[in-house]
């Protein structure tokens, strides 16, 4: 009658994994930089849904899964402000926010 | 009942997966952010199914009401960003694409799948971590983490305003929608001649 | 509904899903007959305070003035601006109302009338409200319209903005109660002011032990009133649909049903943050009698609750509209420096004063040696002299409370206070000889 009966965990770690690729792809291709943030967020849900996913099947007694899960949410939330803090100071000064147009140290 | 859940797993798993999809390749990036909502959606309800309520809820708090919120914010303050005709993706591509589906066939999907995981027999009676076990521990056991993260929020916050900050003096004047039109004329016509630039450059 | 349903059938996932079906049914009428009656209420309270009549032709008192409406808005043109984002448009008003309506879904409607029972309801409630925010961006983004999107920008700052003190008071209120639940909050708010139930062996529970009534609630309550105030677009705060500066903010450019149903989610928003600080300061469905009355008859004792919260939500939304009446609309930079300035800092050092209240009342308790909150200064213990009476700790932590919330009132007033030689009567001096330098 729950979850860890009716989905085998490798089903659930495989759609982590299928978002985490997803994420990666869109943070190595995107030229927006605000389109490459959104997918490190990607990214970070993936691997939150890997901590619960191995919490519920394996240590459902130990709190350290969900624990860990509240960390990465709250070191996301601070990623997302001080990188989209960044962009607004990039667009400020060069009125454009591709990573590849933001090219001053390149030799 | 199993077959239910089941049904509703691959349900939510093929929209998340569907919704990440369209994050990364839609054109307009207001677009991609409301997809990303969708997707921070459904992983929420993933955790539900998995009997973590709290996370779940505190994943709808701080991603949808706070993270997509900063990030709808900060596209519409830099305007003309929402991507509309221009080149969303670097010319090299299908390396990225390659990298990733390459982690995610060969590495990933066969390590998970041919792994014997522990995971606890099915009809024995589990207690499940509540909501208090995860304040008492935030009390005892991770204090010090608990209390590093709070450091960091309170460092990211400071960061963030002094990052983002306009000295009124410096701030732009606004622009008519003539000197408008005439700036982004200028900036296209750089685009255009800035890749032949780069390319003798390169050849040198 | 699923209880009743299990004692009858005993426990079968159809009896689940038929008993949430139901529930779902039940919220889905109720809520938009609610919001009919809203609209005439107000109606008709703001033209009773402006010397009007209001709506009083269709049907008696004009009750079924909001049938006509609804049917208004059914046969009106559904435009969609040949330059807007057509599915954003189109999805922007479900977004901003869904979640409203969900919120119904965890508020107990009376003694033992909540469609689902929860563990973390106060942060269900504060989570999903903050999602319609979603909604207006995408209603005042998707319109491609400046005044649009100006609403929206205003309508996401200012909801963020009071989110936060919001959240702190009722922060507050859990370290108080040490509960999430919406549904404990009612049974922990009976028997007398101030003393709480400390004295049911004595006294019958007259059910008015309301949060309300002690320091921390009444700071709590108001900080919370005043961000509903303000996230729900009530008139101090109506900046974000200022219609005398941008038309109607991010509705501007919707018609017919799409925009009653943004104007739905308004005002059940409004109702279901009612109805939340109802339960949680005004003491739930409490009142002299009806604890009694549960116990003697649990039918008619849960529909009197269910009368019971509903009035004192009806009481806030009442509240709502005579501040309507009374009050013009603030300054954007006024609102926000409203927020930061003055709410923040009463929250958190509401939150200090919650605290030390629970100090007091767990301090050294039963048996002192095996207590873990017992700590001493010397071999002293600081605190013995309170005994085992929680009546004598309730009345100490009252006062000590009630010192530092008031004494932090104070104090921000003071320090909030408008600079010399900037106030109105300054102003109106420099004005009458032609030296003002207004914003």
């Amino acid at each position: 009658m729950n979850m860890v009966d009716a989905v085998p965990l490798p089903w659930v770690l495989a759609v982590a994994a299928g978002l985490f690729c997803i994420g990666l792809f869109g943070a190595l291709s995107r030229r927006n930089t605000v389109g490459i943030l959104l997918g490190v967020e990607l990214m970070l849900n993936a691997v939150n849904l890997n901590l619960i996913a191995f919490w519920r099947y394996l240590e459902p007694n130990v709190v350290a899964g969900q624990v860990f899960a509240l960390f990465i949410i709250t070191v996301a939330a601070a990623e997302a402000a001080v990188g989209l803090a960044m962009i607004i100071a990039i667009y400020r000064t060069r009125l454009t926010v591709n990573a590849d147009e933001v090219d001053s140290l390149k030799g | 009942m199993n077959i239910l859940i089941m049904v509703i797993f691959v349900v939510l798993a093929a929209f998340t997966l569907a919704a990440g999809v369209m994050v990364v390749t839609v054109k307009n990036i207001i677009h991609a952010a409301l997809w990303l909502i969708a997707s921070f959606f459904s992983v929420a309800a993933m955790y539900l199914l998995m009997e973590a309520e709290f996370i779940a809820i505190v994943q709808v708090l701080v991603y949808v009401g706070a993270i997509s919120i900063l990030v709808l914010f900060a596209i519409m303050l830099t305007r003309h960003v929402t991507g509309e005709g221009v080149r969303q993706l670097y010319k090299r591509w299908w390396i990225a694409l390659i990298v990733a589906a390459a982690l995610f066939g060969v590495l990933i999907v066969p390590t998970v799948f041919n792994y014997e995981w522990a995971v606890q027999p099915s009809g024995a009676q589990i207690s499940i971590a509540s909501t208090v076990e995860i304040g008492t521990a935030f009390m005892r056991e991770y204090l010090l983490p608990f209390e590093v993260a709070s450091v960091l929020l309170l460092v990211a916050l400071i960061g963030a305003i002094v990052i983002a900050f306009e000295e009124r003096s410096t701030r732009r004047r606004v622009l008519t929608l003539a000197e408008e039109v005439e700036q982004r004329r200028q900036r296209n016509e750089s685009l255009r001649l800035a890749p032949t630039t780069h390319a003798s450059e390169t050849s040198e | 509904m699923l209880q009743f349903l299990e004692n009858i059938f005993g426990p079968s996932w159809i009896v689940s899903l038929i008993a949430f079906l139901i529930s779902t049914t039940v919220i889905l009428i109720v809520t938009p007959v609610t919001f009919m009656m809203m609209t005439w209420f107000e109606r008709r309270i703001v033209a009773r305070m402006q010397d009007r009549l209001g709506p009083n032709r269709v049907g008696p008192a004009g009750l079924l003035q909001a049938v006509a409406d609804g049917v208004k808005m059914f046969t009106k043109e559904n435009i969609t601006p040949r330059a807007a984002d057509k599915w954003v448009h189109l999805i922007a008003p479900l977004v901003a109302t869904g979640p409203v309506i969900f919120l119904f879904a965890v508020i107990p409607w009376g003694y033992g009338l909540s469609p689902v029972d929860i563990n973390v309801s106060v942060l269900f409630v504060i989570a999903v409200s903050s999602i319609s925010a979603v909604g207006l961006m995408m209603g005042g983004w998707g319109s491609n319209n400046k005044f649009a999107l100006l609403g929206a920008m205003r309508a996401v700052a200012q909801m963020v903005s009071y989110e936060i003190p919001a959240v702190i008071a009722l922060l507050s209120m859990v370290l108080f109660t040490g509960t999430m639940n919406l549904n404990k909050y009612t049974e922990l708010q009976g028997g007398l002011p101030i003393l709480g139930n400390t004295l049911k062996d004595v006294i019958p529970d007259l059910g008015l032990g309301w949060f309300v009534f002690t320091p921390i609630g009444l700071v709590g309550f108001m900080i919370f009133f005043i961000c509903i105030l303000s996230e729900g677009e009530r008139t101090p705060f109506d900046i974000p649909e200022a219609d005398s500066e941008i038309v109607a903010g991010y509705m501007t450019e919707y018609s017919g049903m799409k925009f009653a149903v943004f104007y739905m989610g308004q005002f059940l928003f409004n109702y279901a943050l009612s109805m939340v600080a109802s339960i949680i300061f005004l003491g739930g469905w409490n009142f002299p009698g009806i604890p009694q009355l549960i116990s003697i008859a649990p039918p008619i004792g849960a529909l009197a609750s269910a009368v019971v919260l509903g009035a004192k939500a009806w009481f806030l939304f009442f509240v709502m509209i005579w501040l309507r009446g009374a009050f013009p609309r603030l300054r954007m930079d006024q609102l926000m420096a409203f927020a930061w300035k003055f709410l923040l800092p009463l929250a958190l050092i509401n939150i200090l004063s919650a605290a030390l209240w629970l100090t007091i009342m767990l301090w050294c308790t039963g048996d002192c040696t095996q207590n873990p909150w017992v700590f001493t200064v010397g071999g002293i213990n600081p605190l013995g002299w309170l005994g085992n009476s929680p009546v004598l700790r309730q009345l100490v932590g009252f006062v000590l409370t009630a010192i530092i919330n008031a004494g932090a009132f104070f104090w921000l007033l003071n320090v909030n206070r408008r600079p010399a030689g900037e106030t109105p009567a300054d102003l109106a001096r420099d004005q009458a000889f032609g030296t003002a330098s207004l914003p």
